[in-house]
């Protein structure tokens, strides 16, 4: 079954939006997650790729080889030197067998996720001990040096050239259309979870702890919170969701190949969203990410006919243009689009009215010696 | 501030430091040194070494020059290497100029964007009061820009000069040969030499020099005294973008080249710079020194030892390097006190050479 067409200024526009919105829901999960990292605690993830391309790599090495094992295909001993006559019957086999492929999607996000959550406590080992300036270095180094290795190493994931990941999603039909509507699904309901997670966290008292961290990290430490373990913490769980988000971007393209893992691809363009969008508020990233999103893939569509004109390539200008604009926001408007606001507590009456309802007990926790003036003054004129 | 650091690291400080040293010098000793002495002939990778230390002491001068001044770690240094490197295989493959004379011209070309990124972008993000985290995706984002910038002028050099192989270049083949080995193996460590001497010179004897050090040390005290701070702060950017250069440049002649390639050594220039302690250019310069060659010898001793696979961690020795600095003495080489240690070894040395003293001289009575 095919999704139906439709052309506007010679774009197919429907294909275009399907692209456009699984993108998007890709982008918001990694945005969202270097929105914990960076937004609300501080930690100025310039290693981000490093966790992506982690959860990729996972899905490369492991999901085919799972597959093959549980469908009986055999790999002569070398999965990855036979990759090219392993892939066609198990891509015939999944297709005919939904439940095992759910599985095996299942595992491989699962696999991804632990993969992301042990990277992330590596990294984090030295970061949360470090101040912000000697962090970022050190992130961006560890992720630069994790790229040369998924590209030198090739047990792993064949090297430079890369490895292809069988069709998990084949039995959504024989169309790529319906199989792309099918993974568009899992990545909405994906950067949905993500997106309530995120704003939970933000509106607990866990999300004020950590902007305490971040905002004042001798204070936070000095009313008890432990900001090295939240710290490690929040990174754990960012590399988890950002390794998932990767291993799902695997699936749904079919390879896995070092060279798209870079420090511009996976690193810069998400720091873009988080600072256009506003860093702390998720709203605003989500904001960021599909106006970036949006701006890129139209000027995917669109470079084509300026390739005559210009004698270089265009995704040059992208570059200047995404770096302009990321400077741009810094200098004038340094909160991004929206701003994050501050936090939302109970308001004022509805306080009132809890501190009125309970002033035995509220007295009583606090103990006789911290009970106010006025009460001390009562309770001498009823002695005398 | 200091970043805290736990007691275990702490309390086996020396120890960590002292089994790190013996081991490195043990590989490079037994990995690296076996084939000189089978061999006639010096390996390719001594030239190497020497090479990528020079290169890399230049560059880390640079970078703690700009970290010194704006305390920014800046991630777009990369970039004006690669402005040496291009400038020099533009003017090799058009003119066939040599580097050696084409550095003077990546040096200013080197400066004259690191000043415009400081003074343009930089320092006005600065004085709108932006984060020390906007301020550094602000330099990543001046470096994806220059990739951009590169990639735009590579391609312009093939369609506009037909010069096919401006996106990837191997080494020029302009160097000239002295003894037997390539002049860049002499050039490159003199440069480093004369550089530093020259710093240190300019950084002592003259007024501005020292105009600049009290501007870096304590601005407001500085400004107090009548020192334009500014301009101090443009010209230590001037240098460190002609340092970068001028090390660029100079890798034309052994090093393979590309847009990407200066960016891509960004780990080792703040390694370098962080093991120099990001706070002394002097440390900067020993730091290069040891990040370079440690990094060449390190692998080959471990390609010799082990298997050619080792080469893909090349890069991870001078991260290693840089967690160990950063976890064991984060203010560099420059905050180990030498001295005393020298001093704790003097007794037991002396009590040494006392012994044999006297064995001698009982013998000698005998």
């Amino acid at each position: 079954m095919d999704v139906p067409t439709l052309f506007l200024f010679g774009i197919d526009i429907i294909r275009f939006s399907i692209d456009l919105a699984t993108a998007y829901g890709l982008y918001l999960i990694v945005s969202l997650t270097l929105n914990l990292e960076a937004g609300f605690t501080g930690i100025p993830n310039f290693g981000k790729v490093l966790f992506v391309a982690a959860g990729a790599a996972t899905v490369g090495f492991v999901s085919g080889r799972l597959a093959a094992l549980a469908l009986g295909v055999n790999t002569f001993g070398n999965y990855n030197g036979n990759i090219q006559v392993i892939i066609p019957p198990l891509d015939k086999l999944l297709a005919i067998n939904p439940v095992l492929s759910l599985e095996i999607l299942f595992a491989g996000f699962a696999i991804a996720a632990i993969i992301g959550a042990v990277l992330g406590l590596l990294t984090s080992y030295p970061a949360i001990r470090l101040r912000e300036d000697y962090l970022g270095m050190l992130l961006l180094a560890a992720a630069q040096l994790f790229q040369i290795f998924l590209g030198g190493y090739e047990p792993l994931i064949g090297g430079s050239i890369g490895i292809s990941v069988p069709d998990f999603f084949g039995w959504a039909g024989n169309g790529i259309e319906l199989r792309d509507v099918v993974v568009l699904g899992f990545v909405a309901v994906f950067a949905a979870a993500v997106y309530i997670y995120v704003e939970r966290v933000a509106r607990s008292p866990l999300g004020r702890t950590l902007r305490a961290v971040r905002d004042n990290e001798v204070a936070s430490r000095a009313l008890g919170k432990r900001d090295a373990i939240m710290r490690r913490n929040v990174i754990m769980v960012a590399s988890a969701i950002s390794a998932m988000a990767g291993a799902l971007l695997a699936f749904y393209v079919g390879s896995v190949t070092p060279e798209t893992w870079t420090r511009i691809t996976w690193t810069f363009w998400i720091w873009v969203m988080l600072i256009v969008g506003g860093a702390g508020n998720n709203a605003g990233v989500a904001l960021g990410a599909f106006a970036f999103t949006f701006l890129f893939k139209v000027t995917d569509q669109i470079k084509f006919s300026f390739q005559g004109y210009i004698p270089f390539d265009v995704n040059w200008l992208e570059y200047l243009m995404f770096a302009a604009l990321l400077i741009l926001i810094i200098a004038y408007r340094p909160g991004g689009i929206l701003p994050e606001k501050s936090s939302a507590t109970l308001p004022w009456k509805t306080l009132s009215e809890i501190i009125q309802s309970k002033p035995k007990r509220s007295t009583a926790v606090l103990g006789p010696r911290f009970a106010s003036e006025s009460e001390k003054v009562d309770e001498t004129g009823s002695d005398g | 501030m200091l970043p805290p650091r736990s007691r275990f690291w702490e309390r086996r400080r020396k120890l960590i430091i002292g089994v790190f040293l013996i081991g490195v010098l043990a590989i490079v000793c037994f990995g690296g040194f076996w084939p000189l002495l089978l061999r006639v002939s010096v390996p390719s990778y001594y030239l190497d070494a020497i090479i990528y230390a020079s290169l890399f002491g230049l560059m880390a001068i640079g970078l703690t020059l700009t970290y010194l001044t704006t305390k920014v770690p800046n991630f777009a240094y990369g970039s004006f290497v690669t402005i040496g490197i291009y400038t020099s295989f533009t003017l090799f493959k058009l003119d066939q100029l040599n580097p050696y004379v084409s550095t003077l011209i990546a040096f200013l070309f080197g400066a004259a964007s690191s000043v415009g990124m400081y003074l343009g972008i930089l320092r006005v993000l600065a004085r709108r009061g932006s984060s020390l985290i906007a301020l550094m995706i602000a330099t990543l984002a001046i470096d994806i820009a220059f990739v951009g910038v590169f990639g735009i002028f590579s391609d312009y050099l093939t369609s506009h000069f037909g010069i096919l192989d401006s996106k990837k270049f191997f080494r020029l083949r302009a160097d000239f040969s002295l003894f037997g080995t390539p002049g860049v193996l002499y050039v490159a460590p003199i440069s480093l030499a004369l550089i530093t001497a020259t710093l240190y010179l300019f950084l002592n004897k003259t007024r501005f020099g020292i105009a600049l050090r009290a501007s870096v040390e304590n601005p407001s005290l500085a400004r107090v005294l009548g020192i334009d701070v500014e301009r101090a702060y443009v010209f230590a950017w001037f240098l460190a973008g002609g340092l970068a250069a001028t090390a660029g440049s100079y890798s034309t002649l052994w090093l393979a080249g590309g847009t990407t390639s200066g960016s891509n050594l960004i780990v080792e220039i703040f390694a370098s710079s962080v093991l120099g302690g990001l706070a002394s250019i002097y440390g900067a310069a020993v730091g290069g020194l040891i990040i370079g060659a440690t990094e060449i010898l390190l692998t080959q001793a471990g390609i010799n030892l082990i298997g050619s696979w080792v080469s893909i961690y090349q890069k991870g020795v001078p991260l290693a390097i840089m967690v160990i600095t950063l976890l064991l003495f984060p203010q560099g080489l420059v905050s180990i006190k030498w001295k005393v240690g020298l001093r704790r070894l003097k007794r037991p040395v002396q009590g040494l050479l006392y012994q044999i003293r006297r064995v001698c001289k009982e013998s000698w009575v005998e």
